[in-house]
């Protein structure tokens, strides 16, 4: 029973990774029908951006103050892939060039970590102790990254709903057209958009940095795993993504526990599978009427 | 106007004369050597040990006059840790850039999935792979610079049976090809001993949180844990892992996790106060021994060649590659300049006890293409480091 605990327990901070990078694939795909497969690779841009601010023996104090600045700066990053993204389509939903964008940036951000940093993972400090779990050791960035989830769960509805720029957002996935047709500035949201996503998953990949692996290749775990989160929990739904993403982090650690870590992986994508044959719109998707 | 006949005769002399000098003076005709290593994947951090090895040899022999008088040709392929990979660059090397010799893969997935090609072509090559299924049967133009797995395994258990008195054992390996067969022939050593088998677990490259294989392999308390990994920063987060779980077990580690630099730094400087490890004896030693003086040099041409990346370097394993360089030269000097494969393999066969390098003593034969025989191996401490990396050896 204690065993069942300990894995439920990182088994959803884990998941609690996954589901931040799903939250940021919704916050694109419900603005421009985009799936930004960078996030992975953004996810450890944020780890990264830890592991150069954050000194070995790092403060708490230091540690909040840079949180904001790493959703900051990675939100800048994004809008900026955004912009480029954009540029060259007429209709990010009827074109379908930004595969091969978003795929190439993730591409080159990999280059570059392996040129500038090496073939090695890096490792971040967290500034807070682990905290104690039926008689082991916690990493506290588990918990942070639940945390962080719910908190950008809570921000984000309520942007959606308070805000005029939200509110405006919300017109554009639902109907891009008709939200063109009265005036939205549909282009200048979209890049707020992929800003927003990169907050979201700058201040993730910071975050979670100590219980990460943060090298050039392992973004395409976090983007596979983020983007079954997202399926899953059904894209666009970013109640479905903080299900979807505890759902997945604690079947591949159950998986690992139970049947051997040679399941660990392979766990989650029969789960994609299984939730792709009962319900393909995922857990908290809803089924939209399509034109044919 | 006629010329006398013996004219044409000395015209025809003067020019064959001029074309044979010509020919004299003309460059050898390079040695094309393909290097298949991992530099990106999740075996990229070995990668760079073999990539400057293989470079440092290759700058080497070419100052020394090349292979039987041939300069090397270096073409290096990146195989990504991935098999598929592997299959496509193998095939790049062998029929667009037709290399003669290659050095490498170093994961026997890879290794195993690269030999047909090699095979075809008749091409004699040197990896650093470990698995038991490299026999010469599949692979009979390829040998091994690394100790194979089950010579590995038969060290670790009995380790742990003598200095641990172990009853009872868990194991804990990645998902690769070697440690598979390391798995099983640790299996048949431990029942062989009438020690208790209590579990294996397999973890995925860079997995850093292995809690879950823990837990499962701590349900049966076994007295030792036996790791076979590849590299340093598994190792590193196995035992923090291990340590966030407080599960104080004593570990007896295979050869990859002798590679400390990584596994200190994720699991901190204590990350080696239960583990031992599987070395070479040319790269141990005891404190009352001093270090040889053709490895200091070695290690001085390393720090001069890649200063900024010799600390990070695992050195024994950069010897490894390093010599399996010098080892196809020797075989192709020694069969006359030959570099078809049942020439350089008949040669290694007969002749690798002679091969005098970083590593010596080398026993392939025709019934095994390991070069590192279970005799050069030893157990060590891999945080207790000389300069150099030679690691204190156990029971000095």
């Amino acid at each position: 029973m204690d065993e069942l605990v300990i894995i439920l327990a990182r088994g959803i901070g884990l998941g609690a990774v996954y589901a931040l990078v799903a939250i940021s694939f919704n916050v694109v795909h419900n603005s421009s029908g985009i799936l930004n497969f960078a996030q992975g690779n953004m996810l450890v841009l944020g780890g990264l951006f830890g592991f150069f601010t954050l000194s070995q023996e790092p403060s708490v104090g230091g540690w909040l103050l840079l949180v904001p600045s790493a959703a900051l700066f990675y939100a800048a990053v994004l809008a900026l892939q955004g912009y480029v993204t954009l540029l060259p389509l007429r209709s990010s939903v009827e074109q379908h060039s930004w595969l091969i964008t978003t795929l190439a940036v993730s591409v080159i951000i990999g280059a570059v970590i392996l040129i500038a940093q090496g073939p090695f993972a890096l490792s971040v400090k967290s500034p807070f102790p682990n905290f104690s779990l039926l008689g082991t050791r916690t990493p506290t960035p588990y918990g942070l990254a639940v945390l962080l989830a719910l908190v950008w769960c809570g921000v984000l509805h309520w942007f959606h709903t308070r805000t005029t720029t939200g509110l405006a957002m919300s017109a554009i996935a639902q109907d891009l057209e008709a939200a063109r047709a009265v005036g939205i500035r549909v282009r200048r949201l979209q890049v707020y958009a992929f800003g927003i996503s990169g907050a979201i998953v700058g201040s993730a990949g910071f975050v979670a940095a100590p219980v990460m692996s943060i090298s050039a290749d392992s973004g395409i775990i976090y983007v596979v795993n983020g983007f079954i989160a997202a399926v899953i929990g059904g894209l666009g739904s970013n109640t479905g993504a903080l299900i979807g993403g505890p759902l997945v982090g604690v079947a591949s650690m159950w998986a690992a526990f139970e049947y051997g870590g040679q399941f660990q992986n392979a766990v989650s994508l029969a789960l994609l599978i299984g939730v792709l044959m009962l319900r393909p719109q995922g857990l908290f998707g809803r089924t939209a009427a399509r034109r044919v | 106007m006629n010329h006398p006949k013996w004219v044409g005769q000395v015209v025809f002399a003067v020019g064959v004369l001029i074309a044979g000098m010509a020919v004299a003076q003309a460059p050898p005709r390079p040695i094309k050597v393909g290097a298949m290593i991992p530099l990106t994947g999740g075996g990229a951090t070995v990668g760079e040990s073999g990539q400057i090895a293989v470079e440092l040899a290759v700058r080497n022999i070419n100052a020394a006059g090349g292979i039987a008088g041939r300069p090397i040709q270096l073409v290096i392929a990146d195989y990504q840790t991935d098999a598929t990979a592997g299959v496509s660059e193998a095939k790049r090397l062998v029929h667009q850039e037709k290399v003669e010799l290659m050095i490498g893969p170093t994961y026997s997935q890879v290794t195993l999935a690269v030999l047909p090609i090699l095979n075809e072509a008749k091409i004699p090559s040197v990896n650093v792979s470990g698995s038991e299924r490299l026999t010469p049967e599949v692979g009979p133009y390829a040998f091994s610079m690394l100790a194979n797995a089950e010579a590995q395994s038969r060290l670790m258990v009995d380790h742990a049976i003598r200095a641990l008195k172990m009853q009872s054992a868990a194991i804990l390996t990645d998902t690769g090809a070697q440690a598979k067969t390391a798995v099983e022939a640790m299996k048949a050593e431990l029942a062989a001993r009438k020690v208790k088998f209590a579990g294996a677990q397999e973890y995925q490259y860079r997995q850093t949180d292995m809690t879950p294989q823990l837990l499962t392999l701590r349900r049966s308390s076994p007295d030792a844990l036996l790791l076979f990994t590849s590299n340093g920063e598994d190792t590193g987060n196995m035992v923090k892992s291990a340590n966030e779980l407080g599960w104080d077990i004593k570990i007896v580690g295979s050869f990859g996790a002798t590679f400390s630099g990584p596994a200190l730094k994720i699991a901190g400087k204590d990350a080696y106060k239960n583990l031992v490890a599987v070395n070479y004896k040319g790269f141990s030693y005891c404190p009352s021994e001093p270090t040889s003086k053709g490895f200091q040099e070695f290690v001085a041409q390393v720090k001069a060649f890649k200063p900024a990346a010799f600390d990070r370097q695992p050195l024994s394993y950069l010897s490894l590659w390093y010599d399996a360089v010098y080892v196809l030269k020797a075989a192709v000097e020694g069969t006359g300049g030959k570099t078809d494969g049942p020439s350089v393999a008949a040669w290694l066969e007969a002749n690798s006890g002679s091969f005098r390098g970083i590593n010596s003593g080398l026993t392939a034969s025709k019934t095994t293409h390991f070069l590192v025989g279970p005799d050069a191996l030893t157990m060590v401490y891999p945080d207790r480091q000389r300069e150099g990396g030679l690691l204190e050896r156990v029971g000095c």
